[in-house]
């Protein structure tokens, strides 16, 4: 097994901005991205507000992407397009001095985005806007790389799968380097009454930016977020070699199903809390070593109430003393790129040594008793930061981030 | 079949760079019948097919892709003047392009 697996790279397309200085500068303000819809006319829906990412983001993709092959993608893939190359670009990485087959492109893909939203579709284009695996292989032929190259589908857990895979496959020395993420947007009707259905998001319109609230009494279903993230994860030799820049060690994951439910989390989130386990095995870390918890935290009934339950399992008292936030309260739930961008969030969080807020916490649920970092970021040095995603259909990951040494 | 003149020509022509100066945010002054599709336009081969459709639907052409496809595997299109050249022929031949090869 190699050694270390580092990142040394971030890109993000967010509701919150499509720039890290940007969506950082937000976040530690505790700002909402969530607005009434405009995309499509929802007015006839149950929801009428998600976290879209702002509209001058088009403007700025056509900076990045050809406008040929910008015509050849949705919106979404653009975003995934648009969130690589930022992470190559910070990495500082040059593919033609590398041994392009040992370069890899995972993608957490559920959606590709090819909705009634989508416009402009010429019937060339139709299917490489439905193809699942289009976001990694754009990403390919966008620095002609020769590894793998493949997308996951885990539903609200896919992007974490993606950095999991990735940082397996580093460790198998099969390759030196793997773009990690995922890119996704289910802001069209069919997808949000089709949630509205099953109860899932929250109907609470106005004001939008207080519809997210995880953790507290009122909560009453996730709101929905789209853009994407991705990362550059390397072997610590091969960073080292080129003398790159180390943002933090990727030092676990736990993968894991719960085989009980195509919809509800475990009972008592006695799944949720074997993944942490797991992962904090995997990463071979001391529980007391956890400074952070980014939870997946998504404004449901049950979510919510069950990742509480699983932290206080494995943590036990230390539980309490661990903060825990829920990005979810200011993007929404970004489906299968929340867990690359709120990866990127808890990376930020250990460089930045700041903790992000879980906002709109008014009226906290007198059962949920843990510290989720209310309503303000705060100042706080930490070392190992964990980063939990649960998909519908049992898909649970729990990703573990440890502080460089020097960074 | 269409009667070519050359006027047609002028038009395949005056279609084809806007084509692929609109698509590759190419300068039109700048593409020749020398320049590559892929190595200086960057373009790829779906574009072929999708100027196929504009002069099919602007010549009510009749042809079908496949007999396209056949003759396009032994005469392989590299440059815009051998593109040209190709949608002259489909323009004037349409479903008896493969008669030239026997």
């Amino acid at each position: 097994m190699a050694g270390k697996v580092v990142i040394t790279g971030m890109g993000i397309v967010s509701s919150l901005g499509y720039d890290l200085e940007t969506f950082w500068r937000n976040l530690e303000a505790g700002k909402s991205g969530v607005k009434k819809i405009s995309l499509f006319d929802a007015s006839t829906c149950a929801t009428r507000i998600a976290a879209e990412v702002p509209q001058d983001f088009e403007e700025f993709s056509r900076t990045l992407v050809k406008k040929r092959a910008a015509g050849q993608m949705t919106r979404v893939t653009r975003m995934c397009v648009v969130a690589a190359k930022q992470a190559v670009a910070l990495s500082g990485l040059d593919f033609e001095k590398e041994d392009k087959s040992r370069c890899a492109v995972i993608m957490g893909v559920v959606n590709t985005g090819n909705s009634s939203v989508e416009k402009d579709t010429s019937p060339q284009n139709t299917v490489f806007k439905s193809m699942t695996n289009s976001m990694p292989a754009w990403i390919s032929l966008e620095y002609q790389l020769l590894g793998p190259n493949f997308a996951i589908n885990t539903a609200c857990a896919s992007s974490a799968y993606a950095i999991a895979t990735g940082m397996q496959m580093i460790k198998n020395n099969m390759v030196d380097i793997v773009i990690a993420g995922g890119a996704d947007s289910i802001i069209n009707p069919e997808e949000i009454n089709g949630f509205n259905a099953l109860y899932a998001l929250s109907v609470a319109n106005d004001p939008p930016e207080a519809a997210s609230r995880p953790f507290t009494a009122s909560r009453d279903g996730f709101v929905i977020g789209e853009g994407a993230g991705v990362l550059i994860l390397e072997s610590e030799e091969h960073a080292m070699k080129r003398n790159a820049l180390v943002h933090c060690e990727l030092a676990g994951y736990a993968l894991t199903s719960e085989g009980y439910n195509i919809m509800a989390p475990m009972k008592d989130g006695t799944g949720m809390a074997a993944t942490i386990e797991k992962a904090i095995e995997n990463a071979g870390i001391a529980k007391s070593e956890v400074g952070y918890i980014n939870a997946h935290g998504t404004s449901t009934e049950l979510n919510d109430r069950y990742e509480t339950m699983a932290i206080k399992r494995v943590f036990g008292e230390q539980a309490y003393l661990i903060p825990v936030s829920s990005s979810k309260s200011m993007i929404g739930h970004t489906i299968g790129a929340a867990g690359a961008i709120e990866g990127i969030i808890t990376i930020l969080s250990l460089k930045n040594n700041t903790l992000t807020p879980t906002i709109n916490y008014s009226d906290p649920d007198p059962e949920l008793d843990l510290d989720y970092v209310p309503n303000v970021s705060r100042n706080k040095t930490i070392e190992v930061a964990l980063s939990n995603s649960f998909g519908f259909g049992g898909h649970n990951a729990t990703l573990v981030f440890r502080k460089y040494p020097g960074n | 079949m269409a009667k070519i003149t050359e006027n047609t020509r002028t038009e395949v022509r005056e279609i084809v760079l806007a084509f692929f100066a609109e698509e590759c945010e190419a300068d039109k002054s700048q593409i020749k019948d020398n320049t590559s599709i892929i190595k200086d336009l960057d373009g790829d081969s779906l574009m072929f097919l999708e100027l196929i459709e504009i002069f099919k639907k602007k010549y009510n052409l009749d042809i079908e892709l496949k007999t396209i496809g056949k003759y396009a595997v032994k005469h392989p299109v590299e440059t815009i003047g051998q593109l040209i050249e190709m949608q002259m022929l489909i323009i004037e031949l349409e479903n008896r392009l493969l008669e030239l090869e026997k």
